[in-house]
């Protein structure tokens, strides 16, 4: 049967990570993956269409590796889709300026003779760091096409749309020696053409010792092949005191390293920031952010331990004022000393401050302290109040409107346009059912009664609550992400990670929980091995609150005292450290390098942000929404069926006895295990009722929320722990956090009575 | 050339030390201290092959005399920090098994173990070692020698010269990285993790795969 090429040719986009696959593969589709500054984003394979091709060809973009021999099961995916059968061509993207890893790929694509098209993308970070490359010349010395790219600004796509049918095999042949091209001949004999890939190519993987390929191989050699090959490689072995894959790897980098040096030429006159910017970044912006710096963490310190002792209002400004000041003079000192008189530009200075062993810091608590104030503040405090009580509101009682404002600063004034007279969404809803029906008919309790309607309760809750939480915490992450901070973080919190089983790596996940811990188990994918992808599964399911759950508990904690919301903090830290310490001792493994690409600090892209920001609340609200009305009617169905009242009974005991609380409150550990947030809302209702004239009891307070923080996960994330780290691990998880969170409440409990 | 025997090499050594003791040697104190019988018979060996001559009872080496002196007890000194420093053994071996070394050392296996040793000054008793050509390059290029990565200071440009692990796969994870063997780096800082430049591309190390980077500073 004689196929068309042009229906079944596939485009593969391949690269080394965070070289711009993403936003190419963007610009071919039209489709959107979440395009990131940290290396190793992309762990699923996209597929998509390119329409300019005659009749469309399917475009897949890989997830970034170093090599297409694989380390990890993750780095195969790549190789696997090389290795499959059918006419494809390629387009290997290259970061410009690190041109000598795109080649170590290039090389091997070269050996698996398959056309390529190479793209340099980045150019402009290449002309900012005063270097150039002579694309002729390397196109003389690869033969196949070459295009320069500025992905993210969408400059050099017209020709890189041209190129593409012009792909071609690389002209690339490295001479192993004698030792190992003996070998590889004799690994072709044996080969003969058994596969659609070239057979010099799959030789060398074989010899570098692939264990994935020779899987795959099995079924299509004959038997005894495998040992066959296994015998040649100990031949050509024993020539070497080293590995093969590493002899080869050290042929393969010298004969990039003599072609770079025919290509790359340092013009020297690297791009400058202008002296003028310069100046007002060394001497004004930077002893203005260290003062703030300073005087933040200072208040911080004072506001903790303002519960203890009482101080004078004069001292307490005189400190906090020194210490911005002398924050300010360390901080611009310093600077001034090793980078301004280094001639280096702002985006260096900002990427190795961020990770300085004592400078960097100061800078993560204020960064910290930033996104709290932006996410718990005024994202979980001023927008889901508006949201939630203006407009949704209540069934039955009007909101009462609100006012159209502005706050002119300086003045302290507000400034009020009208009175929006708006009495709520669901009052609205509710009037208008009540025409219909009585507020007794369970039709109208099922969707509007204020305990569990699935209008009042499920989807205000998902829509006025989780949603402005959500946005704003992944506004503030993408721009961590994209301005390269994250992976600075990976590298200051690396050697407290190793002491819990994991490394720097899985700072991407655990941050990420900070927004929603069940994101952040899909993207515990990228961590190396299965031990660590437990251990951090198992961590954010019990120790990492996500924003919306901290949104409440800090502004619950925080009202009523500093020092049990560092208290609180100082827990749950001391839990995640604990727990994940002794996973790390009793799961089988050992831990897995830290060795990570550290991208260059970006000025993030705002319109990404927005755009990535976009599609993660998006895909976060078709998860959630269905997630939320269920779990509402579920309650709803328990409440009816007295099915809640027979649990509290149960719960009881451990409850009242064991923890001190009252027994109202285990509505809100069921309520929990749908929102954690909403759990903790109602366990704060509770005991501000008991507490009634005398006002809340903090220690009560304080054991249920730490209870409630490791207490077992909402459903959105247990379905998603079943999902990446199967049904077995996720109840065995499951059945370790409920016993112990309460065992901990229980001792917290213990420990409080002496105080 | 005249090969002279171990016998021979313990005189010289033996006059070599008695010099530097007291700024010259006394024929009666030398046959003393050699108390061989056939010391005497030695003693004119070495006459014979214009090692020595002997002047008003005192011994003296000739310039090739001095010359092959003292590459015999850089030989016996530098075994000792051998035995001592590396080996750990005791010192009662140490001395014995250093005057058997000194006999066998070639000169390229001296200069391999002066480099290791990082060109000692002294030997474990404090006497100073002869300086050899490799000590001298050594002090003009200022630590030649190859070193882990742990030991370079941060600022500091360097080669890889070799990669040494005992996990394959974190070879492996370098190797496709592009940190092989002659790329040079760049070390940024050491603290909380090593972040060294490779061209343009930062990498952040562990202090474990670090330890296994062995570099060659410049």
């Amino acid at each position: 049967m004689n196929i068309d090429t042009t229906n079944t040719s596939k485009l593969a986009l391949v690269g080394n990570p965070n070289v711009g696959k993403s936003v190419i593969f963007g610009l071919l589709t039209g489709k959107y993956v979440t395009v990131s500054n940290y290396p190793g984003t992309t762990v699923e394979v996209s597929k998509g269409v390119y329409k300019g091709h005659d009749g469309g060809i399917e475009v897949i973009d890989t997830p970034g590796s170093n090599s297409l021999i694989p380390l990890s099961e993750d780095e195969a995916v790549a190789r696997d889709i090389l290795l499959e059968n059918y006419d494809k061509r390629i387009i290997q993207v290259i970061d410009a300026k690190n041109l000598r890893r795109g080649l170590l790929i290039t090389t091997q694509i070269a050996e698996m003779g398959l056309p390529v098209l190479l793209v340099l993308n980045m150019w402009d970070e290449l002309l900012d760091r005063g270097m150039n490359v002579d694309i002729n010349a390397l196109q003389d010395a690869v033969k196949s096409p070459i295009v320069k790219t500025i992905a993210t600004h969408k400059v050099g796509f017209r020709e890189l749309f041209n190129s593409i049918p012009l792909a071609s095999v690389p002209e690339l042949q490295i001479n192993y020696g004698k030792f190992i091209e003996e070998g590889i001949t004799d690994i072709t004999k044996i080969l003969n053409n058994a596969t659609v890939v070239n057979d010099r190519a799959l030789a060398i993987m074989l010899l570098s010792h692939d264990e994935s390929l020779e899987k795959k191989l099995m079924v299509k050699l004959p038997d005894n092949s495998l040992q066959e090959i296994a015998r040649i490689r100990e031949d050509v072995q024993r020539h070497f005191s080293n590995p093969l894959s590493y002899v080869i790897s050290i042929k393969r980098s010298h004969f990039v390293d003599s072609l770079i040096e025919e290509v790359t030429t340092a013009v020297g006159n690297k791009v400058e920031t202008r002296p003028f910017t310069r100046g007002i970044f060394f001497f004004f912006l930077v002893p203005l952010a260290a003062f703030f710096i300073g005087y933040k963490l200072i208040s911080l310190l004072m506001f903790v331990i303002s519960m203890k002792w009482s101080i004078s209002e004069i001292f307490d400004y005189v400190i906090k004022l020194s210490a911005g000041g002398i924050m300010s003079l360390c901080f611009t000192w310093y600077l001034y000393k090793t980078e301004f008189k280094a001639r280096r530009n702002i985006n260096e200075v900002l990427g190795r401050i961020t990770m300085h062993p004592l400078a960097a810091f100061p800078l993560l608590i204020t960064i910290l302290w930033i996104v709290y104030k932006w996410v718990g503040e005024f994202g979980s405090g001023v927008c889901v109040d508006f949201l939630e009580n203006k407009i949704f509101g209540s069934a039955e009682i009007p909101s009462d409107g609100f006012d159209l404002c502005i706050y002119i600063p300086f003045l302290k004034k507000i400034y009020t346009f009208t009175h929006v007279n708006f009495q709520g969404i669901n009052y609205y809803i509710g009037l208008l059912a009540q025409k219909v029906i009585s507020k007794d008919n369970l039709l109208y309790e099922l969707f509007l009664s204020e305990q569990s309607g699935l209008i009042r309760v499920g989807l205000t809750y998902a829509i006025a609550i989780v949603f402005p939480i959500v946005g704003f915490f992944f506004l503030a992450f993408g721009i961590m992400e994209d301005s390269g901070y994250l992976p600075r973080l990976a590298v200051m919190v690396d050697k407290i990670f190793k002491r819990i089983g994991l490394n720097g790596k899985a700072v991407l996940p655990m941050v990420l929980g900070l927004g929603c811990d069940t994101m952040a188990t899909m993207t515990t994918r990228i961590l190396n091995t299965k031990k660590e992808r437990i251990i951090a599964t198992l961590l954010l399911a019990l120790a990492v609150p996500c924003s919306a759950q901290l949104g409440v508990i800090a502004s619950v904690l925080g009202s009523i005292s500093g020092i049990y919301f560092a208290a609180y903090a100082l827990i749950i830290c001391s839990q995640l450290l604990f727990v994940g310490y002794l996973s790390s001792i009793i799961l089988p493994g050992a831990p897995s390098d830290f060795l990570m690409e550290i991208p260059p600090f970006r000025m993030p892209k705002l319109s990404n942000i927005f755009i990535k920001t976009f599609y993660r609340v998006n895909w976060f609200m078709k998860e959630a929404v269905p997630l939320f009305v269920l779990g509402t009617l579920v309650l709803f169905v328990a409440t009816k069926l007295g099915v809640l009242s027979f649990i509290e009974r149960m719960g009881k005991p451990v409850i009242l006895h064991f923890l001190g609380l009252p027994v109202e409150t285990t509505r809100g550990f069921i309520l929990g295990f749908l929102r954690r947030d909403y759990g903790a809302v109602s366990i704060f209702k509770v005991l501000e009722e008991q507490g009634g004239g005398h006002g809340i009891d903090p220690k009560q307070l304080l054991v249920s929320l730490v209870v409630i923080t490791l207490f077992i996960p909402c459903i959105a994330n247990f379905f998603v722990m079943i999902k990446e780290r199967g049904t077995k691990n996720a109840f065995l998880m499951f059945a370790f956090i409920l016993p112990y969170s309460i065992l901990i409440g229980g001792l917290l409990r213990i420990v409080l009575r002496v105080f | 050339m005249s090969m002279i025997e171990s016998c021979h090499e313990e005189l010289l050594e033996l006059i070599w030390t008695i010099d530097e003791e007291r700024g010259e040697t006394d024929k009666e104190l030398l046959m003393k201290k050699e108390g061989s019988a056939s010391a005497e018979d030695y003693l004119q060996t070495l006459i014979n092959n214009g090692y020595i001559s002997v002047k008003d009872n005192k011994v003296i080496l000739t310039e090739k005399g001095q010359e092959e002196a003292r590459l015999i007890i850089r030989r016996h000194r530098l075994a000792e920090r051998l035995l001592h420093d590396v080996l750990e053994v005791k010192d009662e071996t140490m001395d014995s098994s250093a005057c058997e070394f000194e006999h066998f050392l070639s000169e390229e296996v001296t200069t391999s173990i002066c480099t290791l040793l990082g060109h000692p000054l002294t030997c474990p008793h404090g006497k100073p070692i002869p300086p050899g050509d490799c000590c001298e390059k050594a002090n003009k290029e200022i630590r030649p020698v190859v070193f882990p990565l742990t030991e370079l200071q941060p600022g500091n440009y360097a080669k890889i010269s070799y990669i040494v692990t005992k996990f394959h796969s974190r070879m492996d994870r370098l190797s496709s990285m592009g940190l092989l063997p002659g790329v040079k780096i760049h070390l940024h800082q050491k603290y909380p993790t090593y972040v060294i430049q490779m061209g343009q591309t930062q990498i952040a190390i562990d202090s474990t795969v670090a330890r296994d980077i062995y570099v060659r500073q410049g």
